[in-house]
């Protein structure tokens, strides 16, 4: 074991992790690779999976940013271990539309102005389809529950609540969805010559 | 971004092969870390505070989530506990009042019981810390102050802010213990244990493995009141449980959190003071709740106004408890 210098005393260095293999159905795709036995599950769908939707806001719990669906339930994947989760059913924001169309919550979002900057924007969403997965019809302290865990330093939280709402409704069938005002595009994000080529393991 | 600390997962399936490791692991000398829902370890791990390097996931561990009226497990999520129709009622409240939403998914009562400690001079990145040459309990071998109690590296005053311990202590829990030399049950008011570092009994090697509930509990009534800076998901700045038998004057029990590195038991004041079904019986109990608690200067709120708020939680907490049902 190295010894390396941290102030004015002298602490072991730690040996790097062992790698595992990690497999987890994300976004109804499996996957299969090899991570290091302490990997964050942000870290794992953001740099390995390619899941960029899921931001790193805080990194500790406190934004929201980073909140998927594990199992159908909207959890932090800056506080879960990968480990912990191998061989659960993830969504990620970009699992939510279907195909080019995007989801109620995602049009009402839109719509209503539940999205400023849109950094906050995937966690929101994630949570607020949770909630819309359980209810249909939402109380507005149901509303709150759920998404006091994220935090929006844009919207003001009323138009996000306004969405919710709007989106419940589309869901109950008493309201039509929104059209939307640009075209759907068969494929937003094209994996091709376009695109920057990234070392390995890095912002994939 | 943070880099998490380089650590090896481990992921036993039944308790006697956590204990197992955790014997293997102590006899070469490993030091580890267990790992409940690490709503409060991983934050801890990626400010680089107090790194092991094998950790111990108890989360592939079959049967410690379960929910009963006499007994709930220690990997019991506290979101399934805040739902619960069997929990008692009052842990359920105060289990709804932790963190956020999103955190309670994860959280469990198992790590809420054996949170760490915390303090503004600790909980901090590892730049900051070494930027004011660490403190005693995060010393990193240099033997560094408390910088909230200068003068001495001997006691750690850092917090305890667990929101559960508080309504667990008046309903007069017991915990079980299990490592490598078996198993002990002993009250939760035995369970903690002064400074900051020590936090409580656990031998090394030893997790939580269940929380029992005597038959009186489901009899009681509870209430639980917190201050907290955010509603949404802010820690204790201070709490107060208490738990009666419905007409029984002398059976009110009083427990605060967030004010003292363990939580507080307040029973003793209870016998020394009046009837406090009366309104004034009760603004002197909380002033004698408010005169036991010493909290330091180390979470978000000055000490002044969370001592001054402790008479206020205590007796709405008993005012809680006269309500109709
Ligand atoms: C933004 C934020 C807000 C929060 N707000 C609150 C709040 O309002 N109130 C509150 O009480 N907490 C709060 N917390 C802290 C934490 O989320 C909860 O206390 C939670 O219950 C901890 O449980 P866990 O399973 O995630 O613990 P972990 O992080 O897994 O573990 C916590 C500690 O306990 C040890 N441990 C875990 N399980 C066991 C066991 N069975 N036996 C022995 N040791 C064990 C671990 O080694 C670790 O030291 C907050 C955290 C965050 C990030
Ligand atoms: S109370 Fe003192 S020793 Fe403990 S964490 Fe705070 S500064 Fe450090
Ligand atoms: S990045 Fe996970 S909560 Fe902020
Ligand atoms: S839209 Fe900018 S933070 Fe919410």
């Amino acid at each position: 074991m190295g010894v390396g210098m941290v102030g004015e005393a002298h602490v072991p260095m730690l040996p790097a992790p062992p790698s595992v293999v990690w497999r987890a159905t994300v976004n109804g795709r499996l996957e299969e690779l090899l991570a290091p036995s302490n990997a964050i599950l942000l870290d794992v769908l953001r740099d390995r999976v390619g899941q960029l939707g899921v931001k790193r806001g805080c990194d500790l719990g406190t934004c929201g940013c980073c909140a998927v669906l594990i199992d159908g339930e909207p959890r932090l994947s800056c506080m879960t271990l990968a480990g912990d989760v191998a061989g659960a059913a993830i969504t990620t924001v970009e699992g939510l539309a279907d195909g080019h169309h995007l989801a109620p919550i995602q049009a009402c979002f839109a719509e209503h102005g539940g999205s400023q900057c849109g950094f906050c924007t995937p966690g929101f969403l994630v949570t607020a389809q949770a909630l819309l997965d359980r209810t249909t019809n939402p109380s507005a302290s149901e509303i709150a529950e759920a998404i006091e865990g994220n935090l929006c330093r844009c919207t003001g939280y009323q138009p996000i609540i306004d969405s919710i709402k709007a989106a419940a409704e589309v869901l109950r069938g008493e309201a039509e969805r929104a059209e939307p005002r640009t075209m759907p595009h068969a494929d937003p994000h094209p994996a091709g010559q376009d695109e920057p080529i990234l070392p390995p393991g890095h912002a994939r | 971004m943070m880099l998490t600390p380089p650590f090896n997962l481990h992921h036993p399936t039944t308790v006697d092969e956590a204990c197992a490791l955790a014997a293997r692991l102590l006899e070469e000398g490993r030091p580890f870390d267990w790992v409940a829902g690490g709503t409060d370890l991983l934050p801890n791990y990626k400010w680089h505070i107090e790194t092991k390097p094998d950790v111990i996931s108890l989360a592939r561990i079959e049967g410690l989530d379960a929910i009963e009226t006499d007994r709930i497990g220690c990997m019991v999520r506290l979101h399934d506990l805040a739902i619960s129709e069997v929990a008692h009622p009052l842990i359920a409240t105060a289990a709804s009042k932790v963190a956020s939403s999103l955190i309670r998914r994860s959280a469990t009562l198992g790590g809420n019981l054996c949170l760490d400690t915390r303090c503004f001079w600790f909980n901090q990145s590892e730049d900051w810390r070494r930027s004011i040459d660490w403190c005693h309990k995060a010393d990193c071998g240099s033997g560094a102050e408390c910088r909230v109690i200068p003068n001495q590296n001997t006691l750690c005053v850092a917090t305890y802010q667990g929101d559960l311990a508080p309504s667990l202590l008046v309903l007069n829990a017991t915990v079980e213990l299990i490592g490598p030399s078996g198993a002990r049950t002993l009250p939760l008011r035995d369970f903690f244990q002064l400074d900051g570092i020590t936090r409580n009994v656990l031998k090394p090697g030893e997790f939580l493995l269940m929380v029992h509930l005597p038959e009186d509990a489901a009899k009681r009534r509870g209430a639980y009141r917190k201050l907290r800076v955010r509603e949404s998901w802010d820690f204790p700045e201070a709490g107060v449980a208490a738990s009666w038998v419905p007409g029984d004057v002398s059976s009110l029990r009083l427990a605060s959190t967030g004010l003292e590195s363990i939580p507080g038991v307040h029973d003793a004041l209870v016998a020394d003071h009046g009837d406090w079904t009366l309104p004034e019986g009760r603004r002197e109990l909380a002033e004698a709740v408010k005169g036991a608690v010493k909290p330091v200067n180390n979470t978000a709120l000055p000490p002044r106004y969370r001592k001054a708020m402790v008479s206020v939680l205590a007796a709405r907490a008993m005012g809680d408890l006269m309500e109709e049902v």
